[in-house]
């Protein structure tokens, strides 16, 4: 998020710094600058960055909202490291990262190379699959979810053709993430776009060349596309990986607001909404945010460390062209 | 009222560049607005519950406004769950409603908290009248010397059961019946009927109350549990036993049709709940319904008591007197009984009580079921619950929970919610 934020941050500055007469010009147009940055600026420090320093501060405290936060050090830490629910959520969130996030993005991947062949009316093809993703996130598709989900619904009775007799998912602790997770990769429209353009980037004279050599489509795919494309696999994976750290909407709805059955879709925030708001220890559900903002930092890391054994950076082909 | 804006909005200015708390804080407190004074005036007023009664209960404040044409009230309404969060935030930020719905599991929490205003004074003040209350049922609003809530209904404890297939199995509960009686009508309709006899009694807080309470307990004491965690590993010993058997429903399948009964699901054949909440049943279920008498443990005592909800209002309100005139007239005003029938339990106060001829057979049955329960001399006196008993109940729901679906053992189960208890009591 705060990445994103940024960004118009860096820019707005950067205009600034173009050319100007003098230096007092200058200043005045920085100020100008500055003042036209005003409400997004206030809105941040106000909203974000304010709010966040503030949890910073409560998650070294005992706070219950009513009386004054008390300094506890790192007893929240300890507790919630002890906390078994604490260690579920952890649990049940790594479960989804790892099984939702390939999934999707597999699945985005796919759709993203048959939709890059010219067709016709491929237009309409790519706003069909763009759709899910555009009402996937709201209530109403939860409880949607939760209907197909159930008990002689349309997802037991399919299974059953097949038989397979596990009955609804939504009540069986052992399933029920995975209901999540289909809902997860059913949004998969914003990762294939941006698939999309980065298949649209790749240069048609290197398939034609490897196609002279004799190349059949996998080897094209393994040699050709996936190298080029990955800077953009790379954004992808590093984006849905912190989005899927971060779910709640789909568990608080589709778990009928108890994150459960079984404490099963007990995902982090989830179980940080439970501490601060219906237990309110806004103390530890603070601490319990910060501890998420530095395990997707690390997530972030590696992932950025581990590119460069795997995102292919080729400056050479504009110069190719 | 515009003096009052520019009041506000000029404060939010001047806290823009301080800390973000007080901003929070200035922010909530800008929708309280109304002048103070001869002006009229506007109380906020929040409850709970499901559209009938918020239904019947703006109608009660379209009499409220005409009596007092000085007041408007301006309504606010959710879901239980929704309502205590918003209420938490709001009370945190010194901005709760003026009067709202409340119950006996939060009285000491938010006195606690300095929320609850003290209704004695406006009683001697002579603004609310706390006399003619039923059977006693006034003191399930009292903390120690102070009257933090006036109840607007008196609810118990019961088991609802669906008539049809208790008349199949050939089960006719009496008043005083064992649990072993209970236990072997299950049996009986499972055998018959080839249905569970029950959706999850065990993850029920306050029916645990009523078993402890035959057994010379408690469910709470004044300040924290009162059993054992062996005691707490028999009863979900035995629960689990009983999701195995078939004799209680399989929790999946309860899960899944939530927010709907497993009993109106057809499920189960019985549920225990409030003999209020029973009215419920006849919307969602197919069956009929009706109310039977809680098992008890020596053929006589069913350990219930009285429950209530109850309206209480926020200390710091700017018009303490006109908060006592309403909440005055909907406890014992008679058309106000006439309008909100049995929903939030039986009307309270004699005029309403005695205005409100219940003409259906749920809340005929639900009268009968109190007069019974009062006849048989077994209603016990309610202990106002610790602070932190809303996130027990619901820890004791959904670790129960976990039992049932066999994702916890009965004694690690127990031993996890003492010590969640342990710090909810704290919180």
């Amino acid at each position: 998020m705060t990445l994103v934020k940024e960004a118009p941050a860096a820019l707005g500055t950067g205009r600034s710094a173009a050319p100007a007469p003098g230096r007092r010009g200058r200043r005045r147009e920085t100020l100008v600058g500055y003042l036209f940055m005003s409400p997004w600026l206030a809105g941040f420090l106000l909203l974000t960055a304010g709010p966040m320093i503030a949890s910073l501060y409560y998650a070294f405290t005992s706070y219950n909202l009513f009386t004054p936060p008390q300094w506890v050090g790192l007893d929240n830490f300890t507790t919630m490291f002890q906390d078994p629910r604490w260690q579920k959520s952890v649990q049940v969130t790594l479960k989804y990262v790892v099984v939702a996030t390939p999934l999707k993005l597999l699945l985005a991947l796919g759709v993203a190379l048959l939709l890059a062949q010219s067709r016709r009316g491929q237009a309409l093809y790519r706003a069909a699959f763009y759709l899910p993703s555009l009402i996937g996130a709201s209530v109403s598709v939860g409880f949607v979810w939760r209907a197909l989900f159930s008990d002689d619904a349309v997802v037991d009775r399919t299974q059953k053709i097949f038989g397979l007799d596990w009955g609804g998912w939504i009540g069986n602790p052992d399933y029920v993430l995975y209901a999540l997770v289909a809902l997860s990769i059913w949004q998969f429209g914003a990762p294939m776009v941006i698939f999309l353009a980065g298949l649209k980037q790749v240069p048609r004279e290197l398939y034609e060349a490897a196609e002279v050599d004799g190349a059949g489509p996998l080897r094209r795919f393994w040699n050709i596309t996936l190298p080029m494309i990955s800077p953009v696999l790379f954004f992808n994976v590093l984006l849905e990986s912190i989005h899927a750290f971060q779910v709640f909407g789909s568990a608080y709805v589709v778990s009928d607001t108890r994150c459960g059955p079984a404490d099963a879709t007990l995902v982090y925030t989830c179980y940080l909404y439970q501490k601060g708001f219906k237990e309110s220890q806004m103390g530890f559900a603070s601490a319990m945010a910060w501890t998420l903002v530095i395990a997707v930092a690390l997530v972030t890391a590696v992932l950025f460390w581990s590119q460069k054994k795997w995102v292919h950076y080729d400056d050479n082909t504009e110069a190719a062209k | 009222m515009p003096t009052n804006r520019d009041l506000d909005r000029r404060g939010l200015l001047k806290v823009t560049g301080g800390s973000l708390a007080a901003l929070g804080l200035t922010a909530a407190g800008c929708g309280g607005g109304s002048g103070s004074g001869d002006g009229p005036v506007t109380l906020r007023y929040a409850w709970w519950g499901g559209e009938p009664r918020t239904i019947a209960i703006k109608k009660t404040i379209a009499l409220f406004e005409k009596k007092y044409p000085k007041i408007k009230i301006k309504p606010e309404f959710t879901d239980y769950e929704s309502f205590w969060e918003k209420f938490q935030t709001q009370a945190s930020g010194g901005n709760p409603p003026d009067v709202f719905q409340n119950s006996v599991a939060f009285l000491r929490k938010y006195d606690k908290r300095g929320v609850l205003m003290d209704l004695k004074s406006q009683a001697d003040a002579g603004n609310l009248n706390l006399k003619n209350f039923r059977n006693g049922v006034l003191t399930a609003g009292q903390v120690e010397d102070k009257q933090l809530g006036v109840p607007v209904g008196a609810n118990t404890m019961s088991l609802v059961v669906d008539l049809k297939v208790f008349k199949k199995a050939g089960i006719a509960p009496k008043m005083g019946w064992t649990w072993d009686d209970y236990f072997d009508a299950l049996q009986k309709i499972q055998d018959t009927q080839k249905i569970a006899g029950d959706t999850g009694y065990f993850s029920i807080m306050y029916l645990y109350d009523l078993y402890l309470r035959q057994n010379g307990k408690a469910f709470f004491t004044d300040t924290e549990l009162g059993f054992t965690e062996a005691d707490l590993t028999q009863w979900w010993n035995d629960g689990y036993k009983r999701v195995k058997s078939g004799l209680v429903a399989d929790p999946k399948k309860i899960e899944q049709v939530k927010p709907k009964s497993g009993l109106s699901a057809g499920l189960a054949a019985s549920e225990f709940t409030w003999d209020n909440f029973s009215i419920r049943y006849e919307g969602e279920g197919e069956s009929d319904y009706g109310l039977a008498p809680i098992p008890t443990t020596d053929g006589k005592d069913t350990g219930q008591y009285l429950g209530s909800l109850m309206l209480s209002a926020f200390t710091g309100t700017k018009h303490p007197k006109e908060v006592a005139q309403f909440i005055d007239f909907m406890v014992h005003d008679p058309e106000v009984g006439k309008i909100m029938g049995y929903d939030r339990g039986i009307l309270a106060t004699t005029e309403q009580y005695d205005a409100y001829k219940p003409a259906d057979a749920n809340n005929k049955g639900v009268a009968a079921y109190e007069d019974e329960v009062s006849a048989a001399g077994v209603l016990g006196k309610i202990t106002p619950h610790p602070s932190g008993a809303d996130v027990i109940e619901a820890a004791f729901l959904r670790i129960g929970g976990e039992v049932a679906q066999g994702k916890n053992k009965p004694a690690a189960a127990a031993k996890q919610f003492f010590g969640e208890a342990k710090a909810a009591f704290a919180g």
